[in-house]
């Protein structure tokens, strides 16, 4: 070991074989061997599981037995074990920031299948880092206070139970959304799978409680516009569309609905998909919350060609609640966390022209059964052909628009369940002969696949196979007026043309049309697919790589009622932890500004976190430090070089490049 | 080669026979299945069968009678209940095809010469009217109604079985044939359940 006189520098060097992971590809001997000549280390090691208790210990005692003063790590990736090393080397006397980790797992073993040039790259890796390593100097963490409050992006049962989880644990909770009621998909659904309890009844109590709560502010009708600051202190911009009509005077009364001009609705109603009919003024459902009325401007005659009779004011009369002169508003609140629960949107079924959507009127989205289903829905629970005839057969094609390349490859794990609940309702409702098309039954959870027993035992006919076409052309007698759909039954062998009343599309699951742009306002990732990125798929799954800001339901991905209960409930207790522990421990990556800077000011407008200001006296820039999130980008713009930042000065920056380079 | 017409159109169902067949006795549970296949890899004779076990539970349930009555598949089926003790919704397969056995004999849909439903025939006409087998009888008459050529193949196990005493040509019957016979009238009716022949 070469390790004397390097200006008191003492390195030790640690390579974990993380099981085969790491071991399975590079010679982690080899690695020590040849790290252990290099100058300034005084300890060289390979170990099984560094993270382990025992791998830890190493550390400590090789730390005190060789007086050592710099720690160097090869292992897996930082996210996951930077701070338990750091801790380590903590208890053993050292500053935590003597310390440096190379990911030769994410970054070498896992990536490569060439072990000679793995090894070598480890070698490189590691060579970098130990060179980089004398250069650390020792920094200390500041701890900056969390603001209590928190926003929950989104009132659909998600957003809603974690309001109502961090507003009952006494916290201050806003609660955004983007519809003139709270509710969400929740509140359209007539039943839930597999219990068949009804979804009003379950939801609305937990809306009302919203309303109730003291602790939760709620802005509906509304949208998050811009998001500043940092974990624990958040600046949040919200804009709140005008709705004409003034919340703290409307008592929902709705005088003013029957008063208006048009006598009769006449415009496509959104909560009924299209199916039902609303005026200009109106409430989207009897059990929204806040019960306020609100006006289209679109539809409204006043608002649009400022001559109308203005019944509507009238009916209010001493209320006074009716306000054309509203204007869109923005509001900023301080939170210290952000819950985004945006939810998803159903597949347009019209992309898959051979299904007939759009085309035959009797073929329906499943969202549109549920609401020809329920009894607040505009046939009063009635399931009816258009011509208003009750369908003698149904059937259900599944997997429309999942699980297809051409559309969206993924499952969205309720449709299956949901057409076997619209399945049930559609026999005890009308007695029909119902068939479902199914590529796989999947009913994963909790008494589902009971519920798939029981609908088999009640007679709903099963034919695996994934529809082709529905088509009105009759071939046969029994066909005409009907439409038909063609088919492989796949478990009884040949092609079927079967004729039903009624078609029933599962449509599944997509992201929210602007998810992309939600995520870079609260500058989250996506996957591939375009939902939102957990921080970690099994470990963090409502954390996102920005700390404070947590999601749940399903704009993380398609799930079921209790999974976005759980998510919310999880998402909530992880703002909790944050807010209960009071403060957040700032990494020192911070940048600081030095004396020859020339006060160009060029790296004023380039901080994204507005961290930078420029002080008059001393003619120089000043960063907060509370502020900066450590991005680098004044360092690297400054054109005097004067402003460096803890963790990449030049010399370890520029030591850890000639390590990588030196062969 | 024969190229035919597969499609099935909605007329080629027979409505209801699922709910028949569904209410003979041990069939209540077909609905049930999850068309898995266990019934169809365990079935030592689904090796010979033109439907599968499964897929004749699967036609059964969407009402393809025809299809179902005449596969050959319930005919093949030797009664060893392994897809019944192996079914993990505890269908009682056998006892399905059973009652499509039945429902084929009786609808004259059956392979006339093969030796399985002939036996089955001869076995209860024989029982409805002495109360008991004689083996050696039913083998014959098995013989000489599925395939008489067969018999001549079959004469050096015949002379062994005369030699040992076993081929006993007095017909065997049970005392007081006239109650069983009233016994099964009052069950069955007719002439005591003794199938008339359906040309």
């Amino acid at each position: 070991m070469n390790g004397t006189n390097h200006n008191g520098i003492r390195i030790g060097y640690y390579i974990c074989h993380c099981g085969h992971n790491i071991a399975g590809v590079i010679d982690c001997g080899e690695v020590a061997r040849r790290i252990g000549v290099l100058p300034g280390v005084v300890v060289s090691r390979d170990y099984k599981y560094m993270c382990s208790e025992p791998g830890q210990e190493l550390l400590r005692q090789d730390i005190r037995a060789h007086d050592l003063n710099r720690i160097v790590v090869a292992s897996c990736s930082p996210l996951l074990h930077e701070h338990t090393f750091r801790t380590a080397v903590e208890d053993a006397g050292l500053n935590p920031y003597h310390f440096q980790m190379v990911n030769i797992r994410e970054h070498a073993s896992w990536v490569h299948t060439d072990h000679a040039a793995a090894t070598e790259k480890a070698v490189d890796l590691s060579r970098a880092a130990v060179m980089r390593v004398r250069h650390h100097r020792a920094l200390t963490t500041t701890r900056v206070p969390i603001n209590p409050a928190v926003l929950v992006v989104g009132g659909g049962i998600a957003g809603i139970h974690a309001a109502l989880t961090l507003a009952n644990a006494g916290k201050q909770v806003f609660l955004v959304e983007r519809e003139p009621s709270i509710g969400g998909h929740m509140a359209k659904f007539d039943k839930t799978f597999p219990t068949l309890d009804c979804a009003a009844c379950i939801l609305t109590p937990k809306m009302s409680s919203v309303r109730a709560h003291k602790g939760i502010t709620l802005w509906t009708y509304s949208e998050v516009a811009k998001v500043e600051g940092y974990v624990g202190n958040y600046t949040v911009t919200v804009r709140r569309r005008p709705r004409y009509v003034n919340e703290a005077l409307c008592i929902g009364c709705q005088e003013c609905i029957s008063a208006c001009v048009y006598r009769e609705p006449k415009f496509p109603d959104e909560f009924n998909v299209g199916l039902g009919k609303r005026k200009p003024v109106y409430i989207p459902f009897p059990q929204a919350v806040p019960q306020v009325v609100v006006i289209d401007p679109d539809r409204c005659l006043e608002l649009k060609t400022g001559r109308c009779k203005k019944t509507c004011v009238d009916a209010c009369a001493d209320r006074n609640a009716i306000d054309f002169t509203q204007k869109e508003s923005l509001e900023q609140i301080q939170v210290g966390n952000i819950i985004v629960a945006t939810g998803f949107r159903l597949f347009d079924a019209k992309r898959i022209p051979q299904y007939g959507y759009g085309m035959y009127p009797n073929v329906v989205t499943s969202l549109e059964l549920e609401r020809l289903v329920t009894s607040s829905g505009p046939t009063g629970g009635e399931i009816r052909l258009r011509d208003g005839s009750a369908p003698r057969s149904v059937g259900f094609i599944l997997c429309v628009g999942s699980r297809d390349l051409k559309t969206n490859r993924w499952c969205s794990r309720t449709c299956c369940m949901h057409s076997m609940k619209l399945a049930q309702l559609v026999r005890e409702h009308t007695g029909a002969d119902v068939t479902v098309f199914y590529l796989d039954i999947r009913a994963p959870g909790k008494g589902c696949e009971e519920f798939y027993d029981r609908s088999l035992k009640e007679g709903i006919q099963f034919v695996r196979g994934r529809v082709a076409e529905v088509t009105d052309w009759a071939l046969a007698p029994e066909e005409e007026g009907k439409l038909v759909i063609r088919v492989e039954d796949t478990l009884a062998g040949f092609v079927r043309r079967i004729p039903v009343d009624m078609i029933v599309l599962a449509v599944g699951m997509e992201p929210q049309s602007d998810a992309q742009s939600v995520r870079r306002l609260f500058n989250m990732s996506c996957g591939t697919e375009g939902w939102f990125l957990e921080k970690h798929p099994k470990l963090a799954p409502v954390s996102t790589f920005t700390d404070g800001v947590f999601i749940a339901g399903c704009c993380q991905g398609p799930k079921d009622i209790p999974d976005s209960i759980a998510q919310a409930g999880a998402a909530a207790a992880e703002a909790m932890a944050l807010i209960d522990r009071g403060y957040i421990e700032q990494e020192p990556n911070t940048a600081h500004v030095l004396d020859d800077c020339c006060g160009c000011k060029s790296c004023i407008p380039l901080c994204p976190y507005t961290a930078i200001s420029f002080d008059a006296g001393s003619q120089k820039a000043v960063i907060n430090e509370a502020l900066c999130k450590g991005c680098g980008t004044c360092a690297g713009s400054c054109p005097s070089g004067s402003i460096t930042q803890n963790l990449f000065d030049d010399d370890e920056v520029f030591s850890e490049i000639e390590g990588l380079l030196h062969a | 080669m024969k190229i035919t017409r597969t499609i099935k159109y909605e007329s080629d169902r027979v409505k209801g026979f699922c709910d028949e067949i569904m209410r003979i006795p041990g069939c209540d549970q077909l609905q049930a299945c999850i068309q898995c296949g266990t019934c169809s890899g365990i079935c030592p004779l689904s090796i010979y069968m033109d439907y599968t076990p499964r897929r004749v539970i699967a036609l059964v349930r969407s009402d393809f009678k025809n299809e179902v009555l005449r596969s050959h598949t319930v005919w093949l089926c030797a009664s060893c209940y392994a897809c019944t003790v192996e079914c993990p919704r505890q269908i009682r397969i056998t006892d399905i095809m059973y009652g499509l056995k039945q429902r084929a004999i009786k609808e004259g849909i059956y392979p006339r010469n093969f030796p399985i439903p002939v036996l089955a025939k001869e076995f209860s006409k024989m029982v409805l009217r002495k109360g008991r087998i004689t083996e050696t009888l039913l083998v014959m008459r098995l013989f000489l109604k599925a395939n008489w050529r067969a018999v001549l193949g079959s004469w050096r196990l015949g002379f062994g079985l005369m030699r040992t005493g076993r081929f006993v040509l007095r017909s065997e019957r049970i005392e007081r044939q006239s109650e069983l016979r009233s016994m099964l009238t009052g069950k069955n009716g007719g002439n005591g359940g003794i199938p008339k022949e359906k040309s």
